[in-house]
């Protein structure tokens, strides 16, 4: 079941995480990040993008290039992470840069930044790669799979409170609410979010049951909202 | 729906956790819902540094390749919206001489879109409107072409409607091509004679007689070598060219010659 194949592979990788790190016991040790983690390449902090769509939209093959050489590795990044196989999220980067392209003359720098369009383009066609794809199983198969799981409790429980991923300070205003969040549950929206994984994924990873795992959801969403207003 | 209803709708589609048929529907509401459409926006940029958590992985070398040859079909199906307005051109009837009318690619390989003769070709259709985009592409296209590439590019333009005729392209600066864009109706007992002018030449010099609509290489071997600026023209002239060496006849296309950095 390729689903059940992503689920199980997250587990494995977020337990090999957890081998390496200490478990951290409460929610308020969001520890920051090594420089030397967030800047593995190098970027132009100078690169205007809003500059650089606009020459895409008045044709600029080149600009599509500059894009291409300051935004592909961290793109193929975040398309991996969600579509998992090499091929697919090079091909979801493939059509993001057609999109790009093509849909340059309607970005509205009044409505966002060019970065985040450029991210949202990308990130929505890994997610519909992802979801439109053959591996989408129903929640109630995934949720009896994780019910079934073998684990321990202690590991179970280990994982509730331990952070899967390393939140940080470059995270600026996020990184505060996110860090008001419990543990367990700010771990389901960076699953979804950077992951990709649906409710039903979450459930299985988290072993969580899967109308918890939606109103945890539900409610963080809600409180991010409020503390990003 | 309330507000608060569509606003967790928003977050939930860029969340990522919305099934394929839930987001189906957001996208197709997006361009009618300004209301959601801005949620959307919101969200997106208040989650994007979250994208930072996810490693960045080098893309294979053939990716960009690849992203440039589908620009490379765009750019003849579906132009990109800086010149929407460019009518389909149709193929050059097959020459009568038995040249095959795509025989220029061959001569010319595609190292770029903006290197590409059918884009050249879909641009010569557009006539004055589309100068600037092709100036565009001319001037910031050869800075990434590999080594092989032209070191000057010269288009060359009706003079009147400035529309783009032929291309010129040269690799070395003892020899050059002479690219055609498409389909040029030559009166009979007429020729088209090639000419090429330095600044501080006295006259122009004959490269030739050109067949409408096929590419040529010519050597320059016996000319200083290519120099910015430098004047490149088809004029039509009697049938076996110009009886005195010197154009005589009304120039058909025209342009200079810019280095490629």
């Amino acid at each position: 079941m390729l689903a059940a194949q992503r689920g199980s592979a997250t587990i494995e990788k977020t337990f090999v995480w957890q081998a390496s790190q200490p478990v951290r016991q409460s929610h308020d040790e969001i520890k920051p990040i090594e420089p030397a983690l967030k800047t593995a390449f190098d970027i132009d902090p100078s690169f205007d993008y809003e500059q650089a769509l606009s020459r895409c939209a008045q044709g600029d093959g080149q600009a599509l290039q500059d894009i291409y050489q300051q935004e592909s590795r961290r793109l193929l990044g975040v398309a991996m992470r969600i579509v998992r196989q090499r091929q697919q999220a090079e091909d979801v980067l493939h059509d993001a840069f057609l999109a790009i392209w093509t849909q340059a003359a309607r970005f509205d720098a009044a409505l966002g930044s060019g970065r985040g369009w450029i991210y949202s383009i990308t990130r929505n066609l890994a997610l519909n790669s992802v979801r439109k794809g053959a591996r989408e199983v129903s929640v109630d198969e995934e949720t009896a799979e994780a019910l079934d799981a073998q684990t321990s409790l202690e590991a179970h429980h280990h994982h509730q409170l331990a952070d899967a991923f390393e939140i940080h300070a470059s995270l600026g205003r996020l990184n505060d609410c996110l860090s008001r969040l419990e543990p367990a549950r700010r771990n389901c929206i960076l699953y979804a979010y950077v992951d990709g994984c649906s409710h039903g994924e979450i459930a299985a990873l988290t072993q969580t049951p899967l109308g918890t795992v939606k109103a945890w959801i539900k409610r963080s969403m809600g409180s991010l909202r409020e503390c990003m207003a | 729906m309330s507000p608060q209803m569509l606003d967790e709708l928003a977050g939930d589609y860029v969340l990522g956790t919305l099934s394929a048929a839930r987001r189906s529907e957001v996208e197709q509401q997006l361009p009618n819902d300004a209301v959601l459409r801005a949620a959307v926006q919101r969200w997106h940029e208040q989650l994007l540094p979250l994208a930072a958590l996810a490693e960045p992985v080098e893309p294979s070398s053939q990716l960009w390749q690849r992203i440039e040859s589908s620009l490379n079909l765009a750019a003849t199906q579906a132009a990109p919206s800086a010149i929407p307005q460019i009518p389909a051109i149709p193929e050059a009837p097959a020459d009568p001489t038995g040249v095959p009318p795509h025989h220029t690619e061959n001569v010319a390989p595609s190292t770029g879109w903006w290197n590409s003769v059918k884009l050249w070709r879909a641009l010569a259709g557009g006539g004055f409107a589309t100068a600037a985009v092709l100036a565009a592409v001319l001037a910031t296209g050869p800075s990434v072409l590999p080594s092989a590439a032209p070191q000057y590019l010269v288009v060359l333009v009706a003079p009147l409607d400035k529309a783009p005729g032929w291309v010129i392209q040269a690799s070395s600066p003892t020899q050059l091509s002479l690219i055609p864009l498409g389909q040029v109706n030559v009166p009979a007992e007429k020729s088209l004679q090639f000419w090429t002018k330095g600044d501080n030449w006295q006259a122009p010099v004959s490269l030739g007689l050109i067949k409408p609509g096929q590419t040529v290489q010519i050597p320059l071997d016996k000319l200083p070598p290519l120099q910015p600026n430098q004047l490149f023209e088809l004029t039509l002239e009697p049938a076996n060219g110009s009886p005195t060496n010197l154009p005589t006849g009304p120039v058909q296309f025209i342009g200079r010659a810019v280095k490629v950095i």
